[in-house]
Order: structure tokens, then sequence, then C-alpha cells
């Protein structure tokens, strides 16, 4: 196996200590950075979320992945900064306000840096306001919402119409959570719904593939 | 037949006038009688008017205790903070850092502040209402529990990374949720419903190997108590049932993920099945015709035993009508 190989299965079974030690090595036998991320990172956490979408590994299975690319990424972060290097769409996500619940949203924005975007990451219980501000300072493509409470989906309903009422018209929201569904997106006029964290990295790349956001709004 | 009476009668494999109707009320129930959730969550006097006000209303045949996952969280030590209409919160995880299982107390059930407030809650019921109704109290299971008190993430990867740890950190789950349910039974509770929702998100081989021990001990004591054991576990747990079904529980909440003929044919013919109608497309939204036609279609499918619930809670902004719709009588199949 080569060192990107070894790298991209030691990240999709979890094991941070192996993931430094060849992300480390990558870097070593000089692989240009951007090209680590792109042939081990990427391709080991979609078959992460390809996994976790045929129900062969769960979140505990998802969250080791996600320790073991972050580990992989503090070695490459700074040398893809230093070669100007950074991913071409930019997402932010946050838990709508009054939900606390931000497993799923660490995972989504897990896989989404897995899947090489630039993520903010707005945390939980986060107001609209909060989510149009930081539409507009970081113009991103896409804006991930998550609910994990049916009692929080209002809050859902007023985020996806404050974004909008921005002014923000192009770009991409996103929902997921346990009670939301493909009909509540339609009814609150999001732009697409995720059920599960690898299925939200193919929505992210289905709505940014779209050629009224190639640039950001 | 009173709801205590019909409840018992099902769970017996005996005749019931109609099917017992156990949905969770929550924000729902404190709003519905003009209060808010926090005052549900911090007071029992709250929660056992608004209960009982709700029973009566809308024709429910059990008093539930269940008021957010925190009441054992802060018995060992973990700071809660009300909001007035939202889930309370537990900022800091008593282990979120420091992982010392030495520095957990054991919590006391009558000196904790929030265990102790269930336990009046009990009581309360049994002092207004008699034996007229199912009195439900509430433990959090071995899994959900760990999970609070580590913080989720750190639980699901002490699974994978510290089994023993993780084993450990249960075992003093269940001896409190052991410890807390004793009181619950004591001041009149007849079921005890366990909530374990975590364990939904793992793998069949963890959920078996690891989990489960834990939750045949509780439901064991529990057993031994003398009550009739109640499983909530929210969520999609079709991989689990298998599982499930060696645990000898009495009552099985199934969410509307789940597949209620999977359920039945999976847990067999003794377990009653309650559920398991999706609480917001159906029940929030309606219109009540919907909810009513639902509910005989998961009766239609899981077969008896059965009992009548949504999926999970019901949302706070459900309209009341919703609500009837939902616990509309229904003659019970045997």
């Amino acid at each position: 196996m080569t060192t990107l190989e070894q790298l991209s299965e030691a990240i999709s079974l979890g094991k941070n200590k192996d993931a430094r030690l060849f992300a480390q090595r990558a870097i070593d036998e000089n692989i240009p950075p951007a090209q680590i991320v792109d042939h081990a990172l990427v391709p080991a956490m979609a078959l992460v979320g390809e996994r976790f979408k045929r129900n062969e590994i769960f979140v505990p299975e998802m969250l080791i992945a996600a320790r073991a690319m972050k580990e992989a990424m503090t070695l490459l972060e700074p040398r893809l900064i230093a070669a100007g290097v950074t991913p071409k769409f930019t997402a932010i996500i946050g838990t709508v306000q009054g939900d606390l619940h931000d497993i799923g949203k660490n995972l989504v924005a897990t896989m989404w840096k897995g899947a090489n975007f630039r993520v903010v990451d707005l945390g939980a219980n986060v107001s609209p306001a909060k989510f149009v501000a930081a539409v507009q300072e970081h113009r991103p493509h896409l804006v991930g919402l998550s609910a994990l409470l049916t009692t929080t989906m209002p809050a859902m309903i007023d985020t996806v119409r404050a974004i909008r009422a921005s002014g923000a018209s192009a770009v991409k929201i996103v929902i997921g959570g346990a009670p939301i569904t493909q009909q509540f997106c339609e009814e609150i006029g999001a732009d697409g719904y995720a059920p599960d964290a690898g299925s939200a990295v193919d929505k992210a790349s289905e709505l940014v593939a779209a050629g009224a956001i190639d640039s950001p709004p | 037949m009173t709801p205590r009476e019909r409840y018992f009668a099902v769970l017996r494999g005996q005749p019931s006038d109609i099917l017992p109707r156990i949905p969770i009320l929550m924000q729902f129930a404190a709003e519905h009688i003009g209060s808010n959730y926090g005052a549900f969550a911090s007071d029992h006097r709250v929660l056992v008017e608004a209960n009982l006000r709700c029973a009566e209303e809308f024709g429910i045949d059990q008093l539930s205790t269940i008021s957010d996952p925190y009441r054992e969280t802060s018995g060992f030590g973990g700071a809660v903070e009300y909001r007035r209409d939202g889930v309370p919160i537990c900022e800091r995880p008593p282990l979120l850092d420091d992982r010392d299982l030495g520095q957990l107390p054991r919590p006391d059930p009558l000196q904790a502040p929030r265990m102790r407030d269930r336990v009046d809650a009990v009581r309360s019921y049994l002092e207004r209402s008699g034996d007229r109704y199912s009195i439900m109290g509430w433990v959090e299971g071995p899994a959900a529990e760990a999970a609070d008190l580590r913080g989720v993430s750190n639980f699901f990867m002490d699974l994978l990374d510290d089994p023993g740890y993780a084993r450990e950190l249960m075992a003093r789950c269940v001896e409190t949720a052991i410890d807390f349910a004793r009181a619950q039974v004591d001041a009149g509770a007849d079921t005890i419903g366990v909530g374990d929702a975590v364990a939904s998100q793992v793998s069949p081989q963890t959920y078996e190997s690891l989990i489960l021990p834990f939750e045949r001990q509780l439901v064991d004591a529990l057993h031994e108590m003398g009550v009739i054991v109640r499983l909530h576990i929210c969520g999609n747990t079709t991989h689990l049932l298998p599982g499930i079904a060696t645990l000898g529980v009495d009552i099985v909440d199934i969410d509307h993920l789940v597949d209620l003929a999977v359920v039945r044919k999976v847990l067999g013919p003794r377990v009653v099945i309650s559920g398991n109608v999706d609480p917001v497309s159906c029940v929030m939204r309606g219109p009540p015709e919907d909810v009513k036609a639902a509910v005989a279609r998961c009766h239609a499918i899981a077969g008896a035993p059965f009992m009548v619930n949504a999926g999970c809670e019901i949302p706070a902004s459900t309209p009341p009508p919703h609500l009837h719709a939902l616990c509309t009588p229904i003659a019970a199949q045997l």
C-alpha cells in the first residue's frame, strides 16, 4: 500500500495515531498537502459516509474516523495555508435556536471538511440573526441547519426566512436532523434535505455543482 | 374500566374495553395549562397538575414523570440550567474533561433535589388520583446516563476506545438507576420507564456486547421490585430489535422510523408494542382524521398487545384536537 492508501485506511477505520503517523510520512515524502487531502482524506471520509448510509457503521465509528481526519489535518492545515491552498467552497453550519444537540451537526461539519469544504461552525443554539450575520460575513455557498428536536423545527423556519429576507438569495440552505423530512424542507423553502451525515456530503456537492452558485452570493 | 384497569388488562393479556393511551407529554402539557417547560421540569407540582389535567381532558391512561434527561446527572453533580421554553441544559457534563469515575458521588434519590422532585411527583400522583391511573416513574438507561455524564461524543468514542471504562461508567449509572427506581416504586409507581435513546446510534455489535448487559441488569432489578418495565429508545431501532427481544421488558416504545410488522415479528407475541404515529408529520400537522387513521393502522400492523402512542414526545405546538384524535377510544383486539 502507498502511504496515501495507508493514511486513507487509518482515517476510515478511526485510527488516529496511525493517521498522524501516515500524514507525517506523506509530508516527509514531499507529497503536496493538497494532494494528500484530495487522495487520502477526501476518499476516506467519502467511504465513511457511504458505509454509514449503508448501516455498515454507526455514529461512534464515524466519530473516531472524524477524529482521525482532524489528527491528520492538524499537520496538513498549516502547510495548506502556507501553500495558499484554500477550499473552493465555503459552508456555514449550526443547530437552530433552542436546539443544543450538536452531534449530528458536528458530524456533518466534519464530513463537509472531509469533502474539502471550508466550514464555519457557528455551534449550537444559533439565532436567525447570527446565521444572517455569518452569511453576510463569510459569503458561503451553503448554509447547514440542524434540529434534533421537534420543538425547534419552527426555529428552522424562522432561520430560512431570515436568510432569504437578508437578500442572500443565491446561498443554498441544507437542513437535517431526526424530525426533519423532505416534505418539511419543501414547505419551508430550503434547498435540500439530508437524512444523514453521509447524504449531507452528496447534497452539498450536488448543490454547489449547480451553475447558479459557482460564485459566492 | 378505569385507566389503570385497562392498562393492566392489556399487560396481562385480558380483555380491555379500549386500547390504553400512553403518549408522552412534556412541553405540550406545561403550556396546555398555561405554564411553561422550565416550571414543568423544575417543580413537580406543575408537572403533576399538567399531566393530570391532560389525562382527564384527552383520555390518557398513564401519568408520567418524564421531564428531561438530567435528573440523575444533577444528582451526580452536574449543574442544570432551566429555560422557560426549552429542555433544561447541562452545559458541563460532570465527566466531560476529567473522566475519573472516583469523583462521582452515589446520589441519594431522596436527597438529590432533582431526583427527590421526581419521587415527590409520583407521591403526589398517588395522593391525588389514588388507583385511577397507572403511574410511571422514569430512569435514564445505562447508555443515556453515561452519555449525559461524559458528553455524547466522548461516550461514543469510549465505547470503541476503552470498552472497560465504558462498562465501568455504565455500571455506576445502573446502580443509581436502580436506587432511583426503587425510591419511585416505594412512592407508588407501578411502572418504570427506561429511556436509553442514544443506544439507537450504535451498531448492533456494540449494543449487544456493551450496552445490553447493563440494560438487562436494570430490567431484572426492576422486575424484582414487581413493576412493569417500559423501554423507550427513540430513533430507528430496527438493528437493535434482536437484542431488545432478549431483555424481557413488558412495553417497548417504537418510533415512527421503524416498521411495526418487523417489531412484532422480532419481539414476539407477548410484548406490548407502543407507538408509532409520526409525532411531527402526523400528530402535530394533522388533520385529526389522519391521526385517527394512523393509530388504527399502527394497531392493525402491530396487533395485540398494543397501546396507543406517538413515536416520541407530543410536540409542543400540536393543536389539542390532534391529541384528542390520537386518544380517541379504539376497541382493543385480543
